[in-house]
């Protein structure tokens, strides 16, 4: 019996080595689908309130960007997570009428461009910046926001213009009283006044944020300069209709405190002159009233449409535009906000340079606990289920759809640190391009090949008609010379068909996916079709202006060709577009095509639409395939898809599926329903779980089933931003050589050379800037070399090297500065001569002293002797006192053997 | 017979009157929420500024527009513009609509809202305050019914125990509702949320919400603790200091000096002579605050991050959403307009002492 109960427990302890101990190993290894099994989404307005939350731990991210420096302090103090990202920006927009405005006969100053340009002087962006915002922001000088591709690019230039126009009051007060005076202005008794009354500044000033602050700081550096500021105070609505829709002329107001955007990391930032300075940017009074000088205008004109041949043209058109937008400052830039999002210490989450983390593509697959695989991470947001969701044209807001990102995928993926774009369902792409324009390639998923002509072939699809449900190709819609400006052959997966992709509900991905996409772009835009939205017709039609034909030559694996007058100045967009546009994730969200199938029958029957226009149109519901009353009309329509076996668009869609297929489908859909309650099919790293639409959350699960593994996206969890070191140079010597070395590392690693776009340099000297690029020797190292002929060429006196490095992996460029000396090779020589001289002059003085200091040196040991001695004979002493105490001790003991009583 | 007969067609003639007349009031209430809900219809100044900008600014910052020429960005815009001024029926006159929505809200049809959905994404008035609704009521008529129930068991027997120490101590304590429910919510939310850890911060349940049922109500009545627990703070304290001395002052009567004279005993006296008495006004006290309760508390909900009526309203004032402001607004006119002549018909039936048309 022991024996028995012996080889039991060896069974079970055998049993548990080799289930249960492999166990926390398994966990840790990398699953598919995302790293996390769960999120879940809440809402809190409140960013004190969502902070206080993620301290303790009652959440772990806020998906939401915080502006406030009590917050940065409190985050940076309790050791929380955060990141920065470039969202808002801040300006002052000019009223540019006059000198006197037509309905009032009052002068406008800011009618005259040099005051223009001297306001750039009177404020103080660094202040602005430190203390107004409390350092969530960075000076901001040009149309060029800080940190993006285009900044980098023109550092130099930028260097130049920061520096320029750095806050100097008096200057920009001498250039102002210039002008006011040969304006017909006068300056009495610390006042301007025109035509005997004073000159009264109209300052809208917004009051929602740090603008009011930032106003009122304006208005008092111009009454500092003896103008009359009247502050009216509004938020967007009260002002917006003075400012943007009302006539300037009318001289109801001077200045106003702008706000501006970016919600993506801008690549091409050559428009915002035409934009935000020309009459090019917008059809309202204010922007007519512009007027440019004909060099700044013909330039701006030239940036807006990319009418440049070389990238070398528009760096020429650029740095000009950059130094003439400032001499007019229709707009005087002041700060970029850095917004902060704050997070767990222990979590870890890609960031978009631009929206955050929940602006990030990102954020599914790189969201996970840094010490484990797994887990449940909750989110707080300020608002969810703000509007339906409908993958063609359900909700925009950014709340929703930063999660609905997480539960489908496109086939490239933007980079949050630089905008360009990764391959995600893509192999690779090439690109053709007509070899005038100026594209350039980075990434080395995408060929990049310039052309002479691009002919778009005559069977490719053009379009799709909805009244003889057939494709139209090329040729029967526009004839058999058509041109495209740029071509792309895109190489999808090999594994996309294989069965093993899949959708949410299990319908393996097909490529009638793809079809269906196709054509319903389309079909919404055709007014025959049971589902046209006149809605969707301006987009569509712009569309159209660019599409030449998609043609599908291979379908498995998927290779497809499509034709284009869209580009880009980087062939990864274009090559985008081409990748994702019939990609079956829609404007709004991923859609297998069974799912829009039976909101097809929805709208069709005119009991729900997918667009908020019509459905206001028809007085029936907007599309929501996740809650509400629409989920009742879906489902019947699901039944009716599966009793009459439809197949939409059948003509062409039954060449790729079967009705059985179909059927699968929505049986698969219907289970899915029954199970999850909603229609939100993806095929993303995370599917929809549960809604709860009194409570405000969402929670959303990994998909395990997914194709890739978590890691695929893992390095771009942290930004790889340059760690510059440069070696202090210290002095160069006119006409010598030197080699000044930079470090370049990324989190403490060499930084792959492959990686780095450019390593750039301007050596400011006090004869004036030169210009260079650094040469690459290993992975982290880099050398300027400046030969004679440079050093020759500067100055004497101090100067600074300043080195700017752009990665291909970050949009973020690092500076690196150092100071030295520039010297003669005389004066050099001289004051080495003459150190010489000093040093053998001292150097008698210094045997003087070494002497004077032996002899110091020996009577001090000699006095050490004697104390020596002296300490000898008190321990001789002692020894003796203490053996003579011993021995009495000893007689005493024994004299004295009885006890005390 | 003949008296009973004529005691109804009274009433009857009263009560039609008396509806009359708050139809009127609700008629003009309405209108004049509708006016001011569109600022006369510079609302609609406002919203098209605010379309104009932002359409132009989501083609701006769009890449697939880049290269277009203005004349063509224009066309899309103004296309767009339009679309989004339909949408919303900024394309009629103010007056017309202000018309519209009267009738809507009159036939409590309410329409639908201008950019407001509910969470189950319809954007039927009805949909959306029919899912803040029950929140509300469940939190703040909840609220108000205990402290009610507090102030009046509390005010009565405080005024049996006038001059006591219990009393002296009620007293004592009504300067506590000098400050609103939400003040003491902040302090409430640090102590128990943020310091000891033991309560919600807000919301209305757990994240992730549980799947049972029961869970569920139990995790939702957690979250309640502290919002209940504010309101109690604040408005007990000034409601029983109220009660009380409402009682004294009744209990000080003629007519109860000259019961207690006539050896009525005092558990009577204080049912029908004091308490039968003072029910009107509290039965219009408790009704109002019931209806009141309704519209949620605007600043309470947003401190605790309830999903509410309240913080509803706000959203819709905002963002100028008048048809929900509207819808809002007049559901409380009806509410109001019924419960009076409602109540006009209990005080009849409870204080022997009102007649109508006598």
């Amino acid at each position: 019996m022991n024996r028995l109960v012996a080889l039991f427990l060896i069974s079970i302890l055998t049993l548990n080595m080799l289930f249960v101990a492999p166990l926390p190993l398994k966990a840790q290894q990398t699953p598919r689908g995302p790293w996390i099994d769960e999120a879940v989404f809440f809402t809190e307005v409140d960013p004190d309130k969502a902070v206080e939350m993620i301290l303790k731990n009652e959440a772990q991210i806020y998906f939401d960007d915080v502006t406030y420096p009590h917050i940065l302090k409190l985050v940076k103090e309790r050791g929380l997570s955060y990141a920065f990202s470039y969202g808002l920006y801040y300006e002052l927009t000019f009223n540019p009428v006059g000198p006197e405005f037509p309905a009032t006969g009052k002068l406008n100053p800011f009618s005259n461009a040099r005051i223009r340009e001297a306001m750039n002087y009177i404020i103080d962006r660094s202040y602005i910046a430190g203390e107004i915002l409390g350092g969530l922001a960075v000076p901001r000088y040009t149309a060029l926001t800080p940190s993006f591709p285009d900044y980098a690019r023109y550092a130099d230039v930028m260097y130049e213009i920061e520096s320029w126009y750095k806050y100097n009051l008096d200057k920009g007060r001498a250039m102002i009283f210039e002008e006011m005076r040969k304006m017909g202005a006068e300056y009495r008794n610390g006042k301007w006044y025109y035509k005997d009354e004073p000159v009264v500044v109209k300052f809208l000033i917004r009051i929602e944020d740090a603008r009011k602050s930032i106003g009122d700081y304006v208005s008092d550096q111009l009454e500092k300069l003896g103008f009359t500021v009247e502050r009216r105070y509004g938020r967007s609505g009260e002002l917006s209709p003075l400012w943007i829709r009302g006539d300037p002329a009318k001289g109801e107001w001077h200045v106003y405190t702008g706000g501006w955007i970016t919600t993506l990391v801008v690549r091409d930032e050559a428009d915002n002159f035409g934009y935000f300075y020309t009459k090019l940017g917008r059809p309202e009074p204010l922007w007519q009233a512009y007027e440019n000088d004909p060099e700044f205008y013909s330039i701006a004109q030239k940036l807006y449409y990319r009418n440049y041949k070389s990238a070398e043209e528009r760096d020429e058109l650029m740095s000009k535009a950059l130094r003439l937008s400032i001499k007019e400052s229709q707009r005087v830039w002041l700060v970029h906000l850095t917004s902060l999002w704050v997070s767990r210490p222990e979590v870890s989450i890609a960031y978009d340079l631009a929206g955050g983390y929940s602006g990030s593509w990102l954020w599914p697959w790189t969201l996970r606990y840094k010490d484990r695989v797994g887990g449940q991470v909750k989110i707080l947001t300020p608002d969810l289920l703000v509007e339906p969701w409908n993958p063609i044209a359900g909700t925009n807001w950014i709340f929703d759809q930063s999660i609905v990102r997480a539960t489908g995928e496109t086939a490239a993926l933007p980079d949050p640190y630089t905008g360009l774009f990764w391959p995600h369902r893509v192999e690779k792409a090439e690109v053709y391009v007509k070899e005038e324009l100026p594209v350039r390639k980075t990434l080395d998923w995408v060929t990049l090949i310039k052309v002479g002509d691009i002919t778009v072939p005559k069977d490719a699809w053009y379009k799709w008609d909805t009244s003889q449900q057939k494709i139209v190709t090329v040729g029967e819609a526009l004839g058999d010379s058509v041109k495209a400006l740029a071509k792309v052959v895109v190489h999808y997966g090999k594994d996309l068909f294989s069965g093993k992709y899949k959708w949410h509900d299990g319908s393996p991905f097909s490529i009638a996916d793809i079809i269906f996409n196709f054509i319903i772009t389309h079909e919404r835009a055709d007014p025959a079709s049971p589902i046209y939205d006149k809605a969707y017709v301006p987009d569509y039609s712009s569309y159209m202006e660019t599409f030449k034909g998609f043609k599908i030559l291979s379908k498995d694996p998927l290779v497809i060709e499509y034709y284009t007058d869209t580009w880009y100045g980087d062939a990864e967009w274009i090559a985008e577009v081409a990748a994702d546009d019939f990609w079956p994730y829609y404007s709004q969200g991923p859609g297998a095509w069974h799912t829009l199938a039976v909101g097809y029958l929805a709208e069709a029957d005119r009991k729900l639409a997918f667009s908020a226009d019509k459905a206001k149109e028809l007085k029936i519901d907007w599309m929501n395939y996740i809650a509400g009353p629409s989920l009742d009309i879906l489902r019947s329509k699901l039944q009716e898809a599966i009793n009459s076996r439809f197949v939409p668009f059948q003509e062409v869609l039954g060449k790729y599926l079967t009705v059985d297929d179909a059927l699968k489908r929505y049986q698969n859909l219907m289970s899915w329903y029954n199970s999850k309650g909603h229609f939100w099919v993806g095929n993303g790293p995370f599917y929809l779980e549960k809604v709860d639409v009194i409570a405000k959350q969402l929670v959303i699960k990994a998909y395990r089933e997914h194709i890739d593994t978590a890691d695929k996206w893992l390095k771009f969890a942290e930004p790889m931003i340059a760690e510059v070191s440069l070696k202090p140079v210290g002095t160069i010597i006119q006409t010598q050589p030197v080699t000044v070395t930079l470090n370049i590392n990324v989190h403490g690693k060499p930084y792959s050379v492959g990686d780095i776009l450019y390593v750039k340099y301007l050596l400011v000297h006090p004869g004036g800037k030169l210009v260079g690029y650094a040469e690459a020797v290993e992975d982290g190292l880099y050398e300027i070399r400046l030969g004679p002929d440079i050093t020759g060429a500067l100055e004497e006196g101090v100067a600074e090297l300043i080195t700017i490095t752009v990665s291909k992996l970050v949009g973020i460029p690092t500076i690196a500065k150092t100071a030295f000396t520039v010297k003669s090779l005389i004066g050099y020589v001289g004051e080495q001569v003459a150190g010489v001289k000093g040093e053998i002059g001292g150097l008698g003085a210094r045997v003087d002293s070494i002497e004077s200091k032996i002899e110091k040196m020996s009577s001090q040991v000699k006095g050490l002797r004697e104390d020596v001695g002296t300490l000898s004979t008190v321990v001789y002493v002692a020894v003796g006192i203490s053996l003579v105490s011993l021995i009495v001790a000893m007689v005493t003991v024994f004299i004295g053997r009885r006890p005390r009583t | 017979m003949h008296i009973r007969k004529s005691s109804v067609v009274r009433i009857a003639r009263y009560v039609s009157i008396r509806a009359g007349m708050v139809a009127v009031a609700v008629v003009v209430a309405v209108y004049l929420t509708i006016i001011v809900a569109n600022i006369g219809g510079y609302v609609d100044e406002i919203i098209v500024s605010e379309i104009r900008f932002n359409v132009y600014e989501s083609i701006r910052i769009n890449p697939a527009y880049k290269g277009y020429s203005p004349e063509e960005v224009k066309k899309i815009a103004e296309e767009r513009i339009e679309s989004e001024i339909k949408r919303l029926g900024l394309d009629q006159h103010f007056m017309i609509r202000s018309f519209n929505y009267l009738y809507d809200a009159l036939t409590l049809n309410l329409g639908r809202a201008m950019r407001i959905f509910s969470s189950s994404g319809s954007n039927r008035v009805w949909d959306i305050i029919g899912e803040r609704l029950p929140t509300t009521v469940l939190l703040f008529t909840t609220a108000n019914v205990l402290i009610f129930l507090c102030e009046l068991f509390i005010g009565l027997y405080l005024s049996r125990v006038y001059g006591s120490r219990v009393d002296k101590l009620a007293v004592s304590l009504a300067p506590l509702s000098s400050m609103p429910g939400w003040f003491y919510g902040i302090f409430l939310i640090l102590i128990f949320a943020s310091w000891l850890g033991a309560l919600p911060y807000g919301g209305l349940v757990d994240a992730p919400p549980p799947k049972e049922p029961l869970s569920y109500a139990l995790s939702v009545l957690k979250h309640m603790v502290l919002p209940l627990l504010s309101w109690a703070i604040a408005y007990i304290p000034i409601g029983v200091y109220r009660m009380r001395t409402f009682f004294l002052m009744f209990s000080m009567e003629d007519y109860v000096d000259y019961a207690r004279a006539r050896g009525v005993p005092s558990r009577i006296i204080e049912r029908r002579y004091i308490l039968r008495p003072v029910l009107p006004p509290i039965i219009t006290d408790f009704v109002l605050v019931l209806i009141s309760s309704w519209m949620g508390a605007i600043v309470t909900e947003s401190v605790f991050n309830w999903p509410g009526v309240g913080t509803l309203m706000v959203g819709a004032i905002a963002i100028n959403d008048a048809p929900v402001v509207i819808g809002v607004v007049t559901i409380f006119a009806y509410l109001l307009g019924i419960s009076v002549i409602v109540l006009d018909i209990i005080y009849a039936v409870v204080d022997p002492r009102i007649r109508v048309g006598e």
